[in-house]
């Protein structure tokens, strides 16, 4: 059949998968911590129908020979951490990462995951966990009877207690940093896995060593940009509909050879 | 039988081919550093032991479009495209050098700097190694520095140099893996010389040199051409039918 067919197919499947990305990316728009994910398209394998420099008489070479590509792949779709804005929220408990560097959150399974969505709550024995109710690792256990939670920059939490003057440490949040983030598997939830292509987590003390230090009382913002977003989709849909008018096209070729030989 | 047949058959033939290609550049609107495919079309006599007085359509792919392509802002500092003529050096699967302008780059835990497509980005010598980093810029000639982890703003340090080529475009060719080889060139032989002249802009990555508007048109065009090569199939097909019909009416 005609090949055009299944090439302007695999355009069409990649336009179907950019706008499934863009649409994700646009419903993330408030999701604290989210970061905006593109698609990556690659050229399929080209075939060689006629090899250049082959004779086209006993002594004359063709200058140039026949390869026809067979359309896109989507390679993955990638990851891209730049840094959201800084929402100042007021809360004690709203943590951002200025910087690089993710939290640590234990999984009721006992793995950990990573995050930049530093939304944190109590839960009801005073440990701090993130929304789903997952404890923030290393664990920290808040007293009654606290009146002022502070964070440090290098995530050192202090409480003090309601009728006390000196306040008391109650431990020190650790971030975790990759060499390659966008390898990092994306779990839903603002969560993040370790993979083979993140590399191992480098587990380091915020506001040192390159890590990003912890701002307490504000929220990193959605890094997806909406206009960009927005372009794209128009990109998207016209691409989508140029590759289906060539379906048509090599239809309408087909149909013709059938009623008219 | 008349041969016209055969000719118009041909015909039809190469205008699916070339219909291929020109969906295949469409299909590709929206990839990296895509390098659109030129089509044209040759008479190529039939030789043989008689007088070559056929001619039959023949599609080729002569070269691909290298203009450059939109530069798109992403705002990712490792995303680098190339402003004006040139190519970015990578590994080809075979391990010899092959030219692509796809410069969304990562690096991986073994700090080997590639492109999305996971093709390793060659500098002076050889593959780019890049030991961790806090931040990373990619200056207008190439130049990598880093940060690197835990240092101070003074630690910056100059890494490495991407090659950077700009070989004749003549002299190029698209291999079937979409990357972009010197023709002729064997294993082990030296690669093109780094240009100095060009430049590189971080932040933005170079999108698909496809020309949608003209790929559509050329697609509808090479239908209606079918279409004609159908239509001469089927006069040649009514000749004969009226040939036999008065030879089979004496």
């Amino acid at each position: 059949m005609h090949t055009a067919l299944w090439v302007s197919k695999s355009g069409l499947e990649a336009q179907d998968l950019a706008l499934t990305v863009v649409s994700n990316n646009l419903a993330n728009v408030s999701t604290t911590g989210f970061k905006k994910d593109r698609p990556v398209f690659e050229d399929l394998l080209y075939q060689i129908q006629r090899q250049p420099g082959a004779n086209s008489s006993a002594d004359t070479r063709l200058p140039s020979g026949l390869q026809v590509g067979t359309g896109v792949r989507t390679a993955g779709t990638q990851k891209v951490f730049t840094t959201g804005s800084m929402q100042p929220t007021d809360q004690p408990l709203d943590m951002a990462v200025n910087g690089r560097g993710f939290f640590q959150i234990q999984m009721p399974d006992g793995t950990l995951s990573y995050t930049r969505d530093g939304t944190f709550h109590i839960n009801a024995e005073g440990t701090i966990v993130n929304v789903n109710g997952y404890v923030l690792e290393p664990q920290i256990d808040i007293p009654e009877l606290t009146n002022q939670l502070t964070i440090s920059k290098d995530g050192i939490v202090q409480a003090t207690l309601f009728g006390e003057v000196a306040p008391q440490e109650l431990g020190q949040i650790d971030l975790v940093d990759f060499i390659n983030p966008a390898g990092l598997q994306s779990t839903g939830g603002n969560l993040y896995k370790e993979t083979a292509a993140s590399g191992a987590p480098n587990v380091g003390v915020a506001a040192n060593d390159g890590f990003g230090a912890i701002e307490q009382g504000a929220l990193e913002n959605s890094n997806v940009e909406v206009v960009e977003e927005l372009v794209k989709m128009i990109t998207v849909q016209r691409a989508y509909e140029m590759n289906s008018k060539v379906v048509s096209a090599a239809d309408q070729m087909l149909q013709f050879l059938t009623q008219n030989t | 039988m008349d041969r016209a047949l055969y000719i118009a058959m041909s015909g039809a033939k190469q205008n699916v081919v070339s219909q291929t290609a020109h969906s295949n550049n469409l299909a590709n609107a929206s990839t990296t550093g895509f390098r659109s495919d030129y089509t044209q079309s040759r008479a190529q006599p039939v030789f043989g032991d008689h007088f070559p007085s056929r001619a039959f359509a023949m599609a080729e792919r002569p070269a691909s479009d290298f203009r450059q392509g939109p530069l798109q802002e992403t705002g990712r500092q490792m995303d680098v495209a190339i402003e004006g003529p040139g190519w970015f050096v990578v590994q080809g699967a075979d391990g010899e050098e092959a030219y692509t302008r796809a410069g969304d780059l990562s690096v991986d835990p073994q700090g080997r700097l590639m492109n999305a497509r996971g093709l390793q980005i060659m500098g002076d010598g050889g593959p780019i190694i890049i030991p961790p980093f806090e931040t990373i810029e990619f200056a207008k000639d190439g130049t990598i520095s880093i940060r690197p982890q835990g240092e101070g703003a003074e630690a910056v340090a100059e890494v490495v140099q991407i090659r950077l080529v700009n070989p004749d475009g003549k002299t190029l060719e698209k291999g079937t893996d979409g990357l972009f080889r010197i023709r002729g060139r064997q294993p082990g032989d030296p690669g093109a010389n780094v240009d100095p002249n060009m430049s590189v802009v971080s932040g933005f990555v170079e999108g698909s040199n496809v020309n949608a508007v003209t790929e559509l048109t050329q697609v509808l065009a090479m239908n209606r051409q079918y279409e004609m090569q159908i239509k001469l199939m089927k006069a040649a097909d009514e000749n004969g039918a009226a040939a036999t019909q008065l030879l089979s009416a004496q």
